[in-house]
């Protein structure tokens, strides 16, 4: 088991986020976790990565508790994530956006860096070779000299996924990755999640479209704060609650 | 921040047409002395030369996404910290000048650590008051400090009665030598990490980047060059005072930066000169130096937000390429 999280709440104010949540993950599966907005998928995200400090509960990633670790510490045990909003350095180029992430593998010590040593000079050399393979991945190779904040919406969500591989994460957690595309973006994105999937990275998908369980293993479905149920997409779309969640008795989501 | 300037610099023929130009500036400043003997022109030139050092440090710290008001006071830390060494201690100005950078250092970091948890106007308001405190700090010094009626018998850096030709050379040797350490921590991946930083904290810890550490080293490195200025300054001037370094001080430090262009290196170089050597060239303007640099803000901020640094791209893109004027103006 790669991820396990254990009685995860978080409260803000009097208001719980996320409450009793358990989840685990396996190593080399693509986990969804879907439900309606608000329900507290990206909270959740923002525990396991440190970004918030969960109430109560407890967060292992590959045998490490890291439920109180700074985002940079989980970054550094090995997990990359994307965000829904903000999802990339708007002022660099694809290219750059995707060096600047090299920041963990290889690491040059600030005195190599300073001082422009060999040591420094082979990391960076590796890091542009590194950076390219990845953005031939993810199929941004063609606009890497484009300015990220210029980008159509679909290869910026890309370019945020490319940015998190160059973490080399065990475990990619991927926030909305197909939120607000059209069904090329999306066909665009998914090819690009499964050819990830492949290199052999653990990845969790948050979304509320539910295109997404075409890509799950296993899918936990999550609303006000708790999972209602988890199990195979093709039964989790069946399940009368997450109809209910999705639908509410009115229109589609 | 503009992308052209994070790794390579950018434009012009081949790598050396930069340093080639830089090292011809420096040619041409070195040689003024020669021609421009008025120890007036001289004190000018040096004090331009100490302020573009804290200019260009101050820089450093706003490419990291923090913007300190707080510069002017660090410089007073440093200038303070080596002429109190200096004349109570007996130290010679050579160590304590670096030292004095140090003492800004130290502080700058102290004070940074608390402060990396703070964002925009509440880093700027914090750092204010931080400021303002050294200064009551420094009144409230009695003879330590000199107090409200400053500080004198400062040791001098070369002996009494020495022209202002050494001590010309000596800060633009200085100034030289810290432009360079900066531009090397800039357009290093130290510099990368500050600016990813700058555009998104959230995204930068992300990939593993330590926010909190890497502000703070930029406020360290900023405020070291701003109290080896300060430092500098006093072992000059001989005489401190506590109204020196305050907030007007630190005001006309952003001044210089966002005038000169704060997205681009030499900016702030360009925007010390313009700003402190207008006024003295014509002198009779002098006492309306605020106005005119008020005006001087404006036009920038409206016509080349850039700073004015980008006025030759202004004047190209305008004149001579029609039509792609829009490449200069729709700055972030």
């Amino acid at each position: 088991m790669l991820l396990e999280i254990s009685g995860l709440t978080k409260y803000f104010g009097g208001l719980a986020a996320v409450s009793q949540f358990d989840m685990h993950v396996n190593e080399g599966e693509i986990a969804g976790l879907i439900g309606p907005n608000g329900a507290g998928k990206t909270t959740l995200f923002n525990l396991v990565t440190g970004v918030l400090r969960p109430t109560r509960g407890k967060v292992m990633f590959d045998g490490n508790d890291i439920t109180n670790k700074k985002p940079h510490q989980v970054a550094k045990l090995g997990i990359g994530r994307t965000f829904q909003l903000n999802p990339l350095f708007a002022n660099f180029t694809v290219l750059q956006n995707v060096s600047a992430s090299f920041h963990l593998h290889p690491r040059s010590s600030l005195l190599d860096i300073y001082f422009n040593t060999a040591t420094y000079r082979n990391n960076e050399a590796y890091i542009l070779e590194q950076s390219l393979e990845i953005l031939k991945l993810v199929g941004l190779d063609g606009v890497k000299e484009e300015l990220a904040k210029n980008l159509p919406h679909g290869y910026q969500k890309m370019l945020g996924i490319a940015r998190a591989l160059a973490v080399k994460p065990k475990l990619l957690l991927l926030d909305e990755p197909i939120a607000g595309m059209n069904p090329d973006e999306i066909d665009f994105t998914m090819t690009g999640i499964r050819k990830t999937r492949q290199q052999g990275t653990t990845i969790v998908v948050v979304e509320h479209n539910m295109r997404i369980m075409d890509l799950c293993d296993r899918v936990v479905v999550i609303n006000f704060g708790k999972k209602i149920t988890e199990g195979l997409p093709k039964e989790v779309r069946e399940n009368q609650e997450v109809i209910q969640a999705y639908f509410g008795g009115e229109h589609v989501a | 921040m503009n992308n052209n300037q994070l790794s390579k610099p950018a434009t012009g023929n081949s790598k050396w047409t930069k340093p080639a130009i830089a090292a011809g500036v420096v040619v041409i400043i070195a040689i003024l002395p020669l021609l421009l003997t008025s120890p007036y022109t001289l004190h000018i030139f040096i004090l331009t030369f100490i302020y573009t050092i804290a200019a260009v440090s101050l820089r450093t710290i706003i490419t990291s996404g923090q913007f300190p008001l707080a510069h002017g006071a660090f410089m007073g830390v440093g200038a303070y910290g080596a002429a109190m060494i200096a004349k109570w201690l007996g130290w010679s100005p050579w160590l304590t000048i670096p030292l004095g950078g140090l003492i800004a250092m130290g502080i700058g970091m102290l004070i940074g650590y608390p402060f990396a948890r703070l964002r925009a106007l509440y880093y700027a308001m914090g750092s204010l008051f931080f400021g303002m405190a050294i200064i009551y700090v420094i009144w409230a010094g009695g003879s330590w400090t000199g107090g409200y009626s400053g500080l004198t018998g400062i040791p001098p850096l070369f002996p009494i009665g020495t022209s202002k030709v050494p001590y010309y050379y000596f800060f633009l040797g200085l100034a030289v030598v810290s432009f360079l350490a900066l531009y090397r921590f800039e357009f290093s991946r130290i510099g990368i990490n500050l600016k990813a930083i700058a555009q998104s904290h959230l995204v930068a810890s992300s990939v593993g980047i330590n926010e909190a550490l890497y502000r703070v080293l930029a406020v360290g490195v900023g405020c070291f060059f701003a109290g080896l200025a300060g430092a500098g300054y006093a072992h000059y001037t001989l005489v401190l005072s506590g109204a020196t370094f305050s907030f007007m001080a630190t005001l006309w430090l952003v001044m210089y930066v966002l005038i000169g262009g704060v997205n681009s290196f030499i900016g702030p170089i360009i925007g010390t000169f313009i700003l402190v050597l207008i006024p003295e060239f014509a002198r009779d303007l002098k006492i309306y130096v605020p106005f005119i640099s008020a005006g001087i803000l404006l036009i920038v901020v409206y016509i080349m937000p850039q700073g004015l640094v980008s006025l030759p791209q202004l004047i190209r893109s305008k004149f001579f390429e029609r039509g792609k004027s829009e490449k200069v103006t729709n700055a972030p």
